[in-house]
Parts: structure tokens; sequence; C-alpha cells
């Protein structure tokens, strides 16, 4: 009984990653952007990765751990608060090595908002492009639209668990 | 006496830049950490004592900053100065880099290790350690690389270190000849002072590769 639970539980916990990936492919697609990933704390743990991603042209973001508070990921998830970058390396704040997956990925331009559970920053959605681009006005509530998504499908997977 | 004098001077800058490097990093290391460990362990203290459960999530998220701060603090200091570097010696203090390198760029390191392991001097690993970072750093920004390899060859009176990635590759006149190599310049000065040869190879498409050659006595 207990077992069919916990089998039901993963089988759930599936659903909902494959549902965040879809998602992730869908904003990356609907801003036309190069590259989009989702940061994500681990449940676990303080440490922060790449779970969920689109466009990548490499397998390096699998390996990185995100260092809190480092890189656009971890100054979003440390601040709750959007950034943009409008053309790496220039005018960033600190070295280009503290931000690892716009040197992984080979981004120029990025733009990343926090995701937020129970109103606390649990991650970050990135959305990047490897040419100089400008995200567009009109993008913003799509961007908002599918961040909302992954706020809920995240809230799902760790009340799950 | 010109030539003697630069040299003397960028000897001197170097040496004193890393003698303040090593007293921020064992600060850090053995003052702030221990004291922020003190602090972690004090609100744990607090929290199982506490009957209000707002209160006890409360000091929960402030354990959660705490341990984030000690994890920081501890990572900075291991990348300003390695410790282990003099207590367990060069491949152990490169291999412990090597680890932090792989899981904040994402770039995996062969490491290859032929011969015996000796003992050498506080300098003369210091150079071999900030070159190698240098190098390694070189890769993540520039090379567009999943891979790197680094061999390290202990020979009776040498030691050779190799770093290889098979990635762009770049025209090493063409950027040497700007004056904006202040890495490349700085892996050069470090082994010169340390008594060693440095050696750069590149081609366009293929790769580059850093040779360190030291000679060690014992
Ligand atoms: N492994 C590599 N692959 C491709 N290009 C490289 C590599 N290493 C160095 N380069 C090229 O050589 C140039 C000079 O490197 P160097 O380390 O001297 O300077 P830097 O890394 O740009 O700046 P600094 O090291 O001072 O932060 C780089 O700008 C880059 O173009
Ligand atoms: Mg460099």
């Amino acid at each position: 009984m207990l077992l069919r639970k916990v089998c039901l539980v993963m089988e759930c916990n599936v659903q909902l990653e494959e549902a965040l990936l879809a998602t992730c492919k869908e904003l990356q697609v609907k801003v036309s952007s190069d590259f989009t990933g989702i940061a994500l704390q681990q449940s676990n743990s303080t440490d922060i990765k790449w779970p969920f991603v689109a466009g990548n042209c490499n397998e390096k973001y699998k390996f990185i751990t995100v260092r809190y508070g480092k890189g656009i990921a971890g100054k979003v998830i440390a601040t709750g608060s959007p950034m943009t970058i409008e053309h790496f390396p220039d005018n960033i704040i600190g070295k280009s090595i503290e931000y690892p997956i716009m040197l992984a990925e080979n981004l120029i331009s990025a733009y990343a908002r926090p995701i937020m559970l129970n109103g606390r920053p649990k991650g970050a959605v990135l959305i990047g492009f490897r040419k100089k681009y400008t995200i567009q006005q009109n993008a913003d509530e799509v961007i908002k639209t599918l961040i909302e998504k992954i706020e809920d499908l995240i809230k799902r997977i760790y009340n799950s668990n | 006496m010109e030539l003697n004098a630069i040299n003397g001077a960028s000897t001197y800058i170097i040496q004193s830049q890393d003698e303040e490097i090593k007293r921020i990093a064992l600060e850090l290391h053995e003052g702030i950490s221990q004291n922020l460990f003190s602090v972690f362990t004090g609100l744990e203290v607090l929290q199982n004592n506490m009957t209000n459960p707002d209160m006890a999530s409360y000091a929960q998220e402030l354990k959660d900053i705490m341990s984030r701060t000690i994890q920081e603090v501890r990572l900075l200091s291991v990348e300003l100065y390695p410790t282990t570097l003099t207590t367990l010696g060069l491949t152990a203090a490169l291999s412990s880099y090597i680890k932090l390198y792989t899981s904040t760029f994402g770039i995996i390191v062969e490491i290859i290790s032929n011969g015996k392991e000796k003992t050498i001097s506080e300098g003369k690993s210091m150079a071999l350690f900030r070159s190698c970072q240098e190098a390694l750093i070189n890769i993540a920004k520039y090379a567009d690389t999943a891979n790197a390899k680094i061999v390290f060859t202990w020979n009776q009176d040498s030691l050779t270190i190799e770093i290889e990635d098979i990635g762009k590759g770049f025209n090493i006149e063409a950027v040497t000849a700007g004056n904006s190599c202040k890495g490349i310049a700085a892996m050069k000065e470090r082994m010169f002072i340390a008594g060693g040869n440095f050696q750069l190879f590149s081609t366009i498409g293929k790769g580059t590769k850093v040779i360190f050659t030291l000679p060690i006595s014992c």
C-alpha cells in the first residue's frame, strides 16, 4: 500500500518534471531565445543546479553548481529581483568567470527572473541569446505567464515530497 | 640596469601580492569561518529551544543563510589560497581545485599523472598552482570546449605539467602583439621567478596547450 503510494508520487513527479521541461521549451520558442534554463535550489541542500534547459549547445550545464550570489542566476536568487545583461562581458558586475552559464553557452544577452516559492526566491529562469538582443516589451506578458506556470509546477513538486 | 630593475619590481609585486592574498585567505579560513560556525551552532541551540513554530522556522531560515555563507567563505578562501598545497602537496591541491572548477564551469578535466610525486617548496608549488589555475580559467573563458586534460610528469629532477584543450585555439602572435595578455605574461613571469620554463602552443580550430617545466631538487 505504502509502496503503491510512493510509486504514485514518483510517477506524479516524473510528469511534473516533464511538464517543467516542456514549459522551459515553450518559453524558448515563444520568446525566440537561443537558450532557456531553469536554475533551482535543490530541495535538500542549498546547492543550485540547472535541472531544466532548452537550446543548450553542450552538456556543461549538467555539471554546474551555481554559487549563491554569483552569476546571473545566483544574483537573481539572492536578491529576488530580475536582472539583465545587455552585452556580455561588457559592463558586468565582477568578472566574466563569475558568470559560468554565460560562458558555457556562449551567451551575449540575457534576461533572468526569480522563481518564487512561498514568497521566497527558490530559483531563476534565464532567457539567453548568442548575439546582442533586447527582449521586446510585448514578450513580458508571455514570460510572466510562463513563469507563473513554472512556479505552480515547482510548488506541486515540493508539496508532493 | 633597466631590464633587471623591471624584473625585480615585478617579482616583488607578485610576491607581495601573493603574501597579501594568503593573509586574507587564512583570516577567512581561520578567523571568520570559525566565528560563523559558532553562530551557526548557537542558532541551532536556540532553534531547538523554541516553542513558537514561526520563530523556529525563522531560525531555520537564518541557519540556511548561515550555512550558505560558511560555504561561500570556504570556497573563497580555497580559491584565494589552497592550504592543502603545503599539507597535502601540489597534486592533491590541484585535484581539489579541479573539482571546484568542474562544478563551476561544467568542464571535465582528465588528470593523468606519470612518475612519483616529490615534495617541492611552497614558492614553487604556488607558482605552478597559480599558473595551472590561469591556464584552466583561460580554457573556461575562451576555448569553448567541455573537456580539458592535465598531465603531470614527475622525473628525477624536474616536473612537467601540460594543460591541453581541443577547443577554439587562437593566434598567439596576434594576441601577444596587443597589450592585453596579462594572464599569459603572469604565467611566464611566475615560472621565470620559480626558475622554470613556460611554453605555449595554439592552433586555431585545433586547440591550445601550455607546458610548465620546473627543475626540482630533493
Ligand atoms: N585556452 C585558450 N583557448 C582559446 N583562446 C585562448 C586560450 N587561452 C588564451 N586565449 C586567448 O589569449 C588571450 C590572452 O589570454 P590571457 O590569459 O593573457 O588574458 P585574459 O584571459 O584575456 O585576461 P586575464 O588573464 O588578464 O584575465 C585571451 O584573450 C584569448 O583570446
Ligand atoms: Mg587569462
